[in-house]
């Protein structure tokens, strides 16, 4: 008698396949890889934020016993192609090009410019022969900030554009704006300031690039979020043929946007290693990582709001300037996704949105977690501004201007519909949980002990995937793919472009494919971080919850079709009669003729035969492919209670709490993880990151000492609670949550700190507030307000 | 280069690296241990933490030359073959790791060995930490994923077993 398992393990908290291996040290990261004859890399870099290279002599570093070879700028032009960045020729960036070579030859731009790569037989002896490196430098202005690199008469860093305009002023509106405003009670302005911080993974950039001349073949082991975007890119720059390029990767110690596709530094390592012949490591240290990686967020916002004298939000006009560093990344395509999400779960009438990216001596613009995160601080830093003014709570105001949830769902004045989204369920558990009035009670009496409490709540929503376009083709994130097989050992093998890097893909998409196909957990097996058989991917923009989420549920769905049919042929029986259930295919109501999914795939292996030409009706596999079905929106309120001591300036977060709509969780514990990680990095960069530069463009935060990262005794329990309101689609509702901790934190906090500092009339217009610029607003402060 | 003698993971080791080498680098490079993991070779962040004569200490900050004639060890000596961590646990984990997978504590993992080391050596001299001192104690190592909370509650859940075991065992040994 085959035991039937009813238990499913989607929707339960299944321990990590990952685990075994990462807790007891066998995990294998891109710095673990050794191969015969491996030689490694080091970079020289500039000391200069913006110069002219007049010479680089590298005579004496190659002279230095244990160098191999050392590669300037120049050198690497002649080995390479000049193009365009791969990622964003592959995003279809359409604005302005600058021209650069790969490392600097002429110029420099920024403190820890590469400008020629030094390749001995250790990295103790590479970063000798750096030191050997002469690079004569001639100053040239440096440009620090956006209102410098604004001017018309700062030099610009790329001579083919002309200025330090990385993407020339645009404006949109939505609705009436000049109406609106004109018609409205109040108008109120105010200019908000984002800082620059960054990603800063525990493991940084890296690579083994190793070229095989007889085969023209480069493997590329590599810590990635797709394999294939670092073949594109490596293919492109080396000029080389897609195919001869083959990308593997193992455990990624994470990213958050830093690692999409491969660095400057990177494609450098891989032309070195086609120039020696040999494998070349290189792993970027901490100081690297900090100072030349990439960094994120600098925004500053003039905002205007349009407000009734009740409190509704009627319109908003925002004017961004974005400082997007150096070399082009995605700092200037960002603006289009703040524009098209800075109306959150709100019901505006009207939206003025113009921006402007600009060029710095500063580190690269990158991905960080959310990327577009400073339109929801500006919004909800807004209408706390605004309650203030008008005497409302601040769930209040959200409360009135929320969109109710409505048949057919209100549209978001930029246009896309706010279906099945529960921003005031959030707003209303998130008061319950915290109870407001209690709260208040304990503030006052705080107040009068000499002790500032404060609260603070924030509402987002999270494209993840995001609503299907009523009038799009397809989904609302492309097309995801996916190749399943059931192997000749009986292993459901998922093939996935996806490349975790700390999300736990292997463990919660065969979660699903195990429910979906009906075999034990431990019969799948998620296949990743290989470009030569994994198909195209990406692991970013909290996409894989739905759509690699999707596309393995229906793929299995598939697989199993194609399964039961060949099985039905075996069994003779009809394949509509067959079931399987916990690894065992049976017919219907005969649990006696159960046979193994393994017995199935070991005789369709024998009718295919050794060299695979026999029945292709017994080829158990299927290419599916998922366009996100419905969509839908992830989203929620967070609420943070803080403690300021205004003597010190020292913010202690005291409690915090998350209500969040993912939809329906595959792994509860994972989907935990991915939210209190991202408030994490939220409350961290309030308190304590900051990517500091000085005046002459010297980077100012290169170590951990300067570089302030949160730690145990920073973060305190984050106290989650899940609404499942609305299931849009037949299978499939699970959407992302791996952006949302780290785009609703900082106005979370910044919200709470500015209710403890009221007393002192304190208003808060800026994101970074360590304990210097806490004791700094509380002196500025007018108490009168 | 200066030949050394040292006792790694109950093992007698010998080794020649240069006098300037890392004891992090020498366990990652001549021994083949790449468990212990380097994340900014300046002493904070604390993922190349291991046990040298009984305390954690960061081994991008020690000099190999410094660990000769002592013992080491790292998180590939944390649970021999075979061994499991108790309470249905999994082949190759003890207690504490085994505690930590129950609690979904990591994500990326490139932080763990070195949490998983620190907090081995602090349990080791206070198997009743509370969560307070756990979290203090823990506060030198950085995880950017998790948020810590995970982390803190692997931890509490290994105290909390073992201080169970201990109970049962004492209430065996009386009966």
């Amino acid at each position: 008698m085959t035991a039937i398992a009813a238990e499913r393990y989607t929707g339960a908290s299944i321990k990590r396949s990952e685990d075994p291996r990462i807790l007891t040290g066998t995990g294998r990261y891109v710095d673990d890889i050794k191969l015969p004859g491996m030689l490694h890399a080091a970079f020289v870099r500039s000391p200069m934020a913006h110069a002219l290279v007049l010479s680089v002599d590298v005579s004496a570093a190659r002279a230095l016993p244990g160098v191999i070879a050392v590669l300037t700028g120049a050198e690497l032009e002649e080995m390479t192609v000049p193009g365009p960045d791969a990622l964003m020729a592959l995003m279809g960036w359409a604005g302005p090009t600058p021209e650069f070579t790969l490392l600097a030859t002429d110029k420099v731009r920024l403190v820890g410019d590469p400008v020629a790569v030094v390749i001995a037989e250790n990295r103790y002896l590479a970063e000798d022969g750096c030191e050997l490196v002469e690079v004569e430098y001639d100053d040239l202005p440096p440009v620090v900030d956006a209102a410098f690199a604004l001017d018309p008469g700062s030099p610009p860093l790329f001579d083919n554009l002309g200025d330090n305009i990385a993407r020339t002023h645009s404006r949109h509106e939505h609705g009436d704006v000049a109406g609106t405003f004109a018609d409205a009670d109040r108008v109120v302005d105010f200019h908000i300031d984002v800082h620059r911080h960054q990603n800063v993974p525990m493991e940084g950039r890296g690579c083994v690039a190793s070229y095989d001349a007889d085969s023209g073949v480069m493997t590329m082991h590599a810590a990635t979020q797709s394999v294939h975007v670092t073949r594109i890119a490596v293919a492109m720059r080396l000029g080389m043929e897609q195919d001869k390029v083959r990308v593997l990767a193992g455990d990624i110690g994470g990213s958050f946007g830093l690692k999409i596709g491969a660095s400057r530094e990177e494609l450098a390592v891989a032309a070195a290693s086609r120039q020696v012949g040999r494998p070349v490591k290189w792993v970027e240290d901490r100081g690297e990582n900090l100072t030349a990686s990439g960094q994120a967020r600098e925004e500053s916002f003039d905002v205007r709001a349009a407000v009734s004298h009740d409190g509704d939000l009627l319109g908003l006009d925002l004017k961004m300037v974005i400082d997007t560093g150096s070399y082009p990344g995605m700092g200037a395509m960002v603006p289009d996704i703040m524009e098209a999400m800075l109306p959150g779960p709100y019901k505006l009438a009207a939206m003025g949105f113009e921006s402007t990216a600009v060029t710095t001596n500063k580190a690269c613009y990158v991905a960080y977690r959310g990327p577009w995160a400073s339109e929801t601080f500006v919004r909800e830093r807004a209408l706390n501004l605004i309650a203030k003014d008008l005497g409302l709570d601040q769930v209040e105001i959200r409360l009135r201007n929320v969109a109710p949830r409505s048949d057919p769902p209100t549209m978001m004045i930029t246009g896309r519909p706010l279906v099945g989204v529960t921003a005031r369920e959030s707003l209303e558990r998130v008061a319950e949980l915290v109870d407001i009035p209690a709260f208040r009670r304990r503030q006052a009496q705080a107040r009068a002990e000499g002790r500032y409490l404060g609260i603070g709540v924030a509402t987002f929503i999270e494209a993840a995937p995001g609503p299907r376009s009523p009038e799009g083709p397809s989904g609302p994130m492309g097309l995801e793919s996916m190749r399943l097989r059931l192997t000749e050992d009986g292993i459901v093998a998922l093939f996935t472009g996806q490349m975790p890097h700390g999300q736990s893909h292997q463990t919660t998409l065969a979660q699903i494919a195990a429910d979906e196909f009906g075999v034990p957990f431990e019969q799948v097996r998620v296949v990743v971080g290989d470009s030569a058989v994994v198909p195209f991917g990406l692991t970013g923009g909290s996409r894989s919850a739905t759509m690699t989420g999707g596309v393995a549920l229906h793929g299995a769905r598939q697989l199993k079709a194609k399964v039961l049919d060949f099985a039905a042929d075996l069994m003779e029986v009809s394949a509509q009669d067959l079931l399987i259930t916990d690894g065992n295919v049976w017919v219907r109501g005969d649990p006696a003729s159960a046979i193994s999914v393994t017995e199935v795939a070991r005789r369709a292996a024998a009718v295919i035969g050794p060299s695979g030409d026999g029945d292709g009706a017994a080829e158990l596999e299927v290419e599916a492919t998922y366009d996100g079905g419905e969509g839908g929106w992830s989203g929620g309120t967070h609420c943070a209670i803080v403690d300021v001591d205004a003597e010190t300036g020292i913010v202690k977060v005291e409690r915090y709490v998350a209500v969040e709509d993912c939809g329906a969780l595959i792994n509860p514990a994972v989907v935990e993880g991915q939210i209190r990680g991202g408030v994490a990095q939220g409350i961290g960069a309030v308190l304590l990151e900051r990517s500091a530069y000085g005046e002459d463009g010297t980077f100012q935060s290169a170590t951990f000492m300067d570089y302030l990262m949160p730690t145990a005794c920073d973060i305190p329990r984050i106290e989650i609670e899940h609404l499942e309101t609305v299931p849009l689609d037949a299978d499939v509702n699970f959407r992302g949550v791996g952006e949302g901790g780290m785009i609703v934190a900082p106005p979370t906090v910044v919200n709470a700190i500015e209710d403890a500092l009221s007393p002192f009339g304190v208003r808060i217009h800026e994101q970074h507030l360590p304990p210097a610029r806490i004791l700094e607003l509380i002196a500025e402060a007018d108490p009168g307000q | 280069m200066v030949d050394i003698t040292l006792r790694v993971n109950g093992a007698t080791r010998t080794g020649s690296p240069e006098a300037r080498k890392t004891l992090a680098d020498f366990l990652r490079d001549d021994l083949n241990l790449t468990g212990t993991h380097v994340g900014c070779e300046h002493g904070v962040c604390g993922a190349c933490t291991v046990i040298v004569d009984g305390r954690a200490v960061r081994s991008c900050l020690m000099l190999a030359v410094q660990a000769a004639g002592s013992e080491v060890m790292t998180v590939e000596g944390l649970a021999p073959d075979g061994e499991h961590g108790g309470h249905g646990g999994h082949e190759g984990l003890g207690p504490l790791q085994q505690a930590m997978w129950d609690s979904h504590s990591f994500q990326c993992g490139f932080c763990t060995p070195g949490f998983v080391m620190q907090a081995t050596a602090f349990l080791s001299a206070h198997p009743d930490a509370d969560e307070q001192q756990i979290r203090e104690a823990l506060s030198g190592n950085i995880c950017r994923c998790t948020g810590y909370q995970s982390i803190i509650d692997g931890v509490l859940l290994a105290v909390q077993r073992n201080r169970q075991d201990a109970t049962a065992n004492a209430e065996a040994g009386r009966s």
